[in-house]
């Protein structure tokens, strides 16, 4: 028995990474996925990918810091599939700046996607997981280690994902009289993108040394606990960050 | 002979034996170890009844001699231990601190932390030898907020935290995980003994799920933190709690 069938899962940020993988992941538990991306051709690329494993996607080209794109994005989903059980918050930038030289423009942009962003899109479908008579709705958010220790040049990301967790364990709070389950998944540096803008590709395998389990993240271990989050044996996990990174930073 | 062993201490009751049949349904071969010799024998038996191979050892899990007999044991039928669940403890008496009497305290940590630190060292060297392993240690929401006329307890929560997170770092360069569950209110029939019927209603309606978890639901979370579905976590605390407490 797959263990999100008959689901329905939005996975922002998909088009490539970590989103890409949890919505690959869910989709080979059986859930029906949008892949909201900010860049189409990686969306469409995604439900390609989806499609030719067995599985159902809608590629959607989605900003998650505008309103009116989230509300297109989820009202595709509802049309197409009728409802929304899941939602994963992983559209994420990470430019680097000290304070001193940050500009506001860049604050503003990565405030208003990765926080801003997660907002937008957990209120945009909390009135249909309300709605479900079964209390199976969950809403997963992508924090990181920065946003628990803080971050050397990224003090807008750090808060950006600090504020993740904060709002988090209030939503939770917020929604757990439906039974609605809202949660963290924290990862530590992973072979995606991302850290490839700030690190040589030696770097990043040379991190793997200060990493207790001895390597560097991948995209599929954040799945797997997306995966759990989102699943009947996750239902009474709210409010929590669930740390999956190798051990390197123990909370 | 392919399917893993899992030892599950204090496996006789409540959330041990949740978990004992979570793994059981599993395919897995658990191995309950428990004081209680009545209670582990009775819930061997509901292991049986899923035809899944199931076993019982009695013993005293704060005593090194009998632990290391119970390991010996377990290794000489199944020849493996991959995973490790610590279950054993439980708060047992609450009291102001003026009230805790050395014994009692002594008693609480003795059955919580020692247990833990026995049985972990015990499992250590199959799993190096096998280059794999998992221990599953288990905290509770006290052991992050504390708690009134649970001194004791408390402490021996908060130092099963500590002792997992300096265990994980010991033991990752070995392909051993060490995480952490922490349960908040939880109905077994232990913790719903200690009140009546109208008490537990309120004190379990009051929490942000309106209601306390079943011990099913902490196998769930302790099944995720065991397998292969988390092995890239270490060093983690997860806590089931349904919102209770979010560290």
């Amino acid at each position: 028995m797959r263990r999100l069938e008959g689901r329905t899962a939005i996975v922002t940020g998909s088009g490539q990474g970590i989103g890409e993988a949890i919505a690959m992941a869910m989709a080979e538990e059986g859930a029906s996925v949008v892949v909201a991306e900010l860049r189409e051709d990686t969306a469409v690329a995604v439900r390609h990918k989806i499609e030719e494993a067995g599985g159902i996607a809608l590629a959607h080209a989605t900003d998650v810091s505008r309103e009116d794109s989230v509300d297109a994005m989820v009202k595709a989903c509802l049309d197409r599939f009728g409802k929304v059980d899941i939602l994963v918050n992983n559209a994420g930038i990470y430019p680097t700046s000290t304070v001193e030289d940050m500009a506001e423009e860049e604050w503003e942009r990565v405030i208003g996607t990765n926080l801003f962003g997660t907002f937008l899109c957990s209120r945009a479908v909390t009135p249909y997981m309300l709605r479900q008579r079964r209390r199976r709705g969950r809403i997963i958010s992508i924090t990181s280690g920065r946003g628990l220790q803080g971050a050397d040049n990224g003090a807008h990301y750090a808060a950006s994902k600090g504020g993740i967790i904060g709002f988090t364990k209030s939503l939770a709070l917020e929604l757990a009289p439906a039974g609605i389950a809202v949660n963290c998944i924290c990862p530590g540096v992973s072979d995606t993108a991302q850290p490839r803008g700030h690190r040589t590709e030696e770097e990043l395998y040379a991190s793997a040394a200060r990493i207790p389990l001895g390597r560097i993240g991948q995209p599929r271990d954040m799945a797997k606990a997306a995966v759990f989050l989102a699943s009947d044996r996750g239902r009474f996990v709210t409010g929590q960050t669930v740390v999956v990174n190798g051990g390197a930073i123990m909370q | 002979m392919d399917a893993k062993v899992v030892v599950v201490t204090g496996g006789a009751r409540g959330i041990g034996r949740a978990t004992a049949l979570r793994f059981s349904e599993e395919g897995y071969i658990p191995v309950i170890l428990d004081r209680d010799a009545e209670a582990g024998a009775a819930a061997a038996s509901l292991l049986e009844a899923k035809r899944v191979e199931g076993r019982f050892i009695q013993a005293d899990l704060t005593d090194k001699a009998e632990v290391a007999a119970a390991f010996e044991r377990i290794l000489s039928a199944c020849g493996r231990i991959d995973i490790l669940v610590n279950l054993a403890g439980g708060t047992f008496h609450k009291g102001a601190i003026q009230d805790v009497t050395p014994a009692q305290w002594k008693e609480c940590v003795d059955l919580n932390l020692k247990t833990t630190f026995l049985c972990s060292q015990a499992a250590i060297a199959p799993m190096k030898q096998a280059g794999r392993g998992v221990i599953v240690n288990t905290a509770s929401n006290f052991g992050v907020t504390g708690g009134a006329e649970r001194t004791h307890y408390a402490a021996a929560k908060a130092a099963i935290i500590a002792f997992s997170k300096s265990l994980a770092t010991e033991l990752a360069p070995h392909g051993i995980r060490v995480n952490t569950i922490a349960p908040g209110l939880t109905g077994t029939d232990r913790v719903r003994g200690k009140y009546d019927a109208d008490e537990w209603a309120k004190l379990s309606g009051g929490l942000p799920m309106g209601r306390a978890a079943t011990p099913e639901e902490i196998a769930d979370g302790i099944f995720f933190l065991a397998t292969d579905e988390s092995d890239y976590v270490t060093g983690a605390t997860l806590h089931v709690n349904g919102g209770m407490v979010m560290p």
